[in-house]
C-alpha cells in the first residue's frame, strides 16, 4: 500500500534541451537536482509568491518581469520592501544555465544559492529564511506541491531552493529573429545585416554569440557610482577587479532598459555612445576596449536595428513561464 | 617450509579476528574553554592576552573530515558537523581497532561543499553560517561584546570564512593521542581554547580587529590561529 501511494507521487522527469547552435553549459546545474515537471511548477509558484517577502508585497517576479526579459522594465534600481531601493539594476534571467557565477559581481557560486540573497536582503524581499519556511509550511497548497515534486511533503531550504532553480534554470531564450536567421528560417533586412557586421567587428568578443555574453567580468570604463559599488572587487578582494561587472547578455536587450549594473543609461543610444566616446586612457579599462570604436550615426542605427533582432517574444510571452 | 606457511596463516587469522572483535566506536566530544574554564555564553567577562575584557554571545564552527589515525588506516569521515558552544557536541566515529595514535579533522568546510548549491543538515543556510552575497560558508563564528571594541555597540563580530586560493580559511588540525589515553570508555575530548585564538601565530587585538566579516587578509590572519586553539583534554 505504501509503495503504491508513493508511486502516485513519482515526479515526471523533463529534459533540459540545449538549443541548436548553443554550447553545452559549463556545468550541469541540474546534476543533483533532477528536472521534473512538478519541481518546475513548484519553483514557478515560489517565484511568483509575494508572501515570501517581509511585507507580502514583493515577489521574485516583482523585479524579474517576464515581459521585460525577466529584468525590471524602466527602473534603474529595484524596489524592495518598505519602499526601499536596491543598489543594482535587476539582471535579466535569461539562459542562466550557461553561467558559472551569478549576479553583477559573480558573488553567487551556484544557481541554487541565488534566491537566498534577494529573499534576505533588507532592501529586496527583506525576510528571514526561517520565516520564509514557516510561511510555506503553513500553506497546504505547498505541502501538496512539495509532495508531488519530491515524493514526500517534507519542506526544507534545500528543496525550496532546488525547486526555484528548476524554474529559473529553465528560462531559455533562443528563438529571436537572430536565431531564426541562423537556422535559415528568416532573413535579415539590409540594415540589420549591416548592423550584424558592425556587431561582429566591435562587440562580439565580450558579448559573444550565441549567448551574447562570455560571462566574464570586465571594466567598461564607467565611473564609480554614488554607492561606491566596486563590483567584482568586493568579491575577490583584488584591486585589479575594481569596477569590473559581469558582461550581460544582449538577448532581449530592447526590453531590459535601462542599462548597466546601476541602470545609469536609459537607452541603447546612451550605451553605444558610451563605447564610441570612451576615454581609452582609463586605468583598469578592459584591454579589449583600448582600441577605439568609431561608428557613424548611420552605423549606430544599423547596430541598434541588429540588437532589436535579439528580442524573443516566444520567450517573453511563453505561457509556461507565466504565473 | 610447512612451518612457515602455518605461521603466516595464524597471523592472518588472528589479524582478521582481532579486527572483527576490536571494531570499536569512539565518541569525540568538543568543548570550548577560555581562561581555564568552560565558556558560558552571555555570562562572564573574559580577558585575552592583551588584557581586553569581553563576553561571548555566540561561538560556532564547522568540523569535517574527521579521521581517527591508527595502524590500519581508518577511513576519513566526510560528514560535516556544526559545533555550537551553547550545546553538547558529541560525534560518534567508528574505528577498525582501538590503537588510535591521533585524530585529525578539518576546521571548516572543504571547497567542494562551499560551492555545491543548496544543502541540508549542518550545511543548511538556516544555521546562519552561509554568506548569501558572496557565497561560501562561515567556517568559524565568534560574536560578543567588549569595551575595547571600536565597532558599533562595542560589538565583536568575527565571521571567518573564504574557501578560495590564498584566502582560504579552513585548516587541517592534527592532534596526537597518547598510548594510555583511553581508559574505560572510548571518549576523545577535544578542547578549543579561545585564549589561543586572540594570541597565536598572529595577534588579534579586539581594539584593532573587532569586526571581520568578509574573506580576505584579515580572515586569513585569524584562521592561521585556528591550529593552535585545539588540544586533547587530559
Amino acid at each position: 500500500m505504501i509503495s503504491a501511494a508513493k508511486k502516485m507521487y513519482t515526479p515526471s522527469p523533463i529534459a533540459f534541451v540545449i538549443p541548436k547552435g548553443f554550447p553545452a553549459p559549463p556545468t550541469n546545474i541540474f546534476a543533483k537536482n533532477k528536472l521534473t515537471e512538478e519541481g518546475f511548477q513548484l519553483g514557478k509558484k515560489l517565484f511568483y509568491d509575494a508572501r515570501l517577502s517581509k511585507d507580502g508585497e514583493v515577489s521574485c517576479a516583482s523585479c524579474h518581469q517576464q515581459f521585460a526579459g525577466f529584468a525590471t522594465y524602466d527602473h534603474d534600481l529595484s524596489h524592495g520592501v518598505n519602499n526601499s531601493f536596491s543598489k543594482r539594476n535587476a539582471p535579466a534571467l535569461i539562459n542562466l544555465a550557461w553561467m558559472k557565477e551569478w549576479h553583477w559581481d559573480g558573488g553567487i557560486n551556484h544557481l541554487e544559492n541565488q534566491p537566498l540573497s534577494p529573499l534576505s536582503a533588507p532592501n529586496e524581499m527583506g525576510e528571514k529564511l526561517d520565516t520564509v519556511l514557516i510561511k510555506i509550511k503553513a500553506d497546504t497548497d505547498y505541502s501538496h506541491l512539495f509532495l508531488k515534486a519530491f515524493g514526500d511533503a517534507n519542506i526544507t531550504t534545500e528543496r525550496m531552493l532546488k525547486a526555484m532553480t528548476q524554474f529559473t534554470g529553465s528560462l531559455v531564450s533562443a528563438n529571436s529573429k537572430y536565431d531564426k536567421v541562423k537556422r535559415g528560417e528568416a532573413t535579415f533586412i539590409l540594415p540589420e545585416e549591416k548592423g550584424y557586421e558592425i556587431f561582429k567587428a566591435n562587440c562580439n568578443s565580450c558579448h559573444k554569440e550565441p549567448l551574447f555574453t562570455d560571462n566574464s567580468f570586465r571594466n567598461n570604463g564607467i565611473t564609480l557610482n554614488r554607492f561606491g559599488d566596486v563590483g567584482r572587487q568586493a568579491i575577490t578582494q583584488d584591486k585589479t577587479d575594481s569596477l569590473k561587472f559581469k558582461v550581460p547578455t544582449l538577448r532581449n536587450i530592447a526590453l531590459t532598459l535601462p542599462y548597466l549594473h546601476d541602470g545609469r543609461m536609459q537607452s541603447l543610444d546612451n550605451v553605444i555612445n558610451h563605447y564610441t566616446s570612451l576615454d581609452t586612457s582609463i586605468i583598469n579599462l578592459d584591454p579589449l576596449l583600448k582600441k577605439k570604436i568609431l561608428l557613424s550615426d548611420k552605423e549606430k542605427k544599423q547596430l541598434t536595428l541588429f540588437l532589436y533582432t535579439l528580442t524573443d517574444t516566444s520567450f517573453t510571452k511563453n505561457k509556461r513561464y507565466a504565473p | 617450509m610447512n612451518k612457515f606457511i602455518f605461521f603466516i596463516g595464524v597471523i592472518a587469522f588472528s589479524n582478521s579476528a582481532f579486527a572483527q572483535k576490536k571494531k570499536t566506536y569512539c565518541t569525540v566530544v568538543f568543548e570550548t574553554i577560555v581562561n581555564g574554564k568552560k565558556i558560558v555564553l552571555n555570562d562572564s567577562n573574559y580577558t585575552n592576552a592583551f588584557n581586553e575584557k569581553y563576553t561571548v554571545s555566540k561561538l560556532k564552527f564547522y568540523v569535517s573530515n574527521i579521521h581517527l589515525i591508527n595502524p590500519t588506516n581508518n577511513k576519513i569521515k566526510k560528514t560535516v558537523y556544526l559545533i555550537d558552544a551553547s550545546k553538547t557536541n558529541t560525534i560518534k566515529v567508528s574505528s577498525s581497532n582501538n590503537k588510535i595514535k591521533g585524530i585529525s579533522f578539518l576546521l571548516g568546510v572543504d571547497s567542494l561543499d562551499n560551492c555545491s548549491g543548496a544543502q541540508s543538515g549542518a550545511l543548511d543556510p538556516l544555521n546562519d553560517m552561509f554568506w548569501t552575497w558572496n557565497n561560501g560558508y562561515i567556517m568559524f563564528k565568534l560574536e560578543g561584546k567588549s569595551g575595547s571594541s571600536k565597532a558599533d555597540n562595542n560589538r565583536i563580530e568575527h565571521h571567518i570564512g573564504g574557501y578560495k586560493g590564498a584566502n582560504k580559511t579552513m585548516r587541517k588540525i592534527f592532534l596526537p593521542i597518547a598510548e594510555n589515553y583511553f581508559k574505560k570508555n572510548n571518549i576523545i575530548t577535544i578542547q578549543l581554547n579561545l585564549d589561543s585564538y586572540w594570541k597565536g601565530i598572529n595577534q588579534l587585538q579586539i581594539a584593532e580587529t573587532a569586526v571581520i566579516t568578509t574573506p580576505g587578509g584579515l580572515a586569513k590572519k585569524a584562521a592561521d590561529n585556528f591550529e593552535g586553539m585545539f588540544l586533547i583534554k587530559e
